[in-house]
């Protein structure tokens, strides 16, 4: 596995939590999403036990619902766990980001001196 | 949606899957349904939502190994372990279910083959207790057994690219023969002691009738 994709394996809940509370998506919406927003590393599949992990914690509800194509869907929404932990992932995200950006991005730091 | 509504619309929706795709897909199916000790409910949601976005992806010239990766077992055991377990007492109706149906189905048979061979010849309707205890208990190991034993083997031998069938065969063969056996030893050497109770054509029908009744009721009430 590349380094990308197992970064990315670990932030995956965070990804999942923040493209559900934009809007309700079933699991191939949110594959697609993923995919358009750059974050096609893993494979679309991977999504399923995370989905499964956050309905396991209770932090997002599924509900089937008739699709825009016809049949129906399980759609995905956060529960208020759900967003509390969206935020607690974003800001933990932000404290890790910013030091790392710091220490990696060696060439903006060229750029500085 | 129950589960068995579930089960139906896999079934139908499978036949949309194009050969490659339907091979992996079953695999994954197999895989996660040998797995007993998951909540079926469960399993059974996940499992259709995997095969809509399966469907969504041929139509896009997709492959099941594209979706769900060049090892579909490692995304499996992934799935497996977030699925919940099946709840005990679930587990407990499902098993006491099956158990009284089982016996239902045994007195009511035994009852037709008493009457019936009782207008030939002299049968007798003597039933040792203790003896006829242990043969069912054995009988429930050996079903308990059986299921673990079957299960197990067609859960390791999903995703192979040649998988060892034949192998399989002679040990779930080995399996069968071995337990007939040993019933019919117990049968031979466990008998004609202790307590014994005249038991009837007629009681052990009824006796039956009155498991599968429970039985039904009990399948009727889970329904809900």
């Amino acid at each position: 596995m590349s380094l990308r994709s197992q970064l990315l394996k670990g932030i995956l809940d965070g990804c999942v939590l923040a493209v559900i509370s934009k809007a309700p998506v079933y699991g191939y919406e949110l594959s697609k999403k993923l995919q358009d927003l750059g974050l096609g590393d893993v494979s679309e599949g991977t999504i399923y036990p995370v989905l499964l992990r956050l309905q396991k914690h209770a932090l997002i509800v599924g509900e089937m619902k008739p699709s825009e194509s016809g049949p129906n869907r399980k759609y995905y929404s956060l529960t208020q766990e759900g967003f509390v932990a969206l935020d607690r992932i974003s800001s933990e995200w932000q404290q890790l980001s910013v030091p790392i950006n710091a220490l990696l991005m060696k060439g903006e730091n060229l750029h500085e001196r | 949606m129950n589960v068995k509504e579930l089960i139906e619309q896999n079934n139908e929706k499978r036949k949309d899957l194009n050969e490659e795709n339907k091979k992996t897909y079953t695999d994954l199916m197999l895989y996660i349904r040998t797995k007993l000790t998951l909540s079926e409910k469960q399993s059974e949601e996940v499992l259709i939502e995997m095969l809509d976005h399966l469907l969504d992806a041929q139509e896009e010239g997709k492959t099941a190994n594209q979706v769900f990766g060049e090892n579909p077992q490692i995304f499996a055991d992934e799935l497996i372990e977030q699925l919940p377990e099946e709840e005990k007492r679930d587990m407990v109706k499902f098993v006491g279910q099956l158990a009284f149906s089982l016996v239902g189905w045994f007195l009511v048979a035994r009852g037709i083959v008493l009457l019936l061979f009782s207008s030939f010849v002299e049968v007798s309707t003597t039933v040792y207790m203790i003896p006829t205890l242990i043969i069912f208990g054995l009988l429930a190991c050996i079903v308990f057994l059986g299921v673990k034993v079957i299960f197990g083997l067609i859960h390791h031998s999903l995703f192979k690219e040649k998988s060892n069938d034949k192998m399989n065969m002679v040990k779930a063969g080995l399996f069968g023969g071995g337990s007939f056996a040993v019933i019919l030893a117990a049968n031979y050497y466990i008998r004609g002691f202790g307590p014994t109770f005249e038991f009837p054509w007629t009681a052990s029908i009824g006796a039956g009738t009155v498991f599968l009744l429970i039985s039904w009721l009990m399948k009727f009430k889970t329904k809900i």
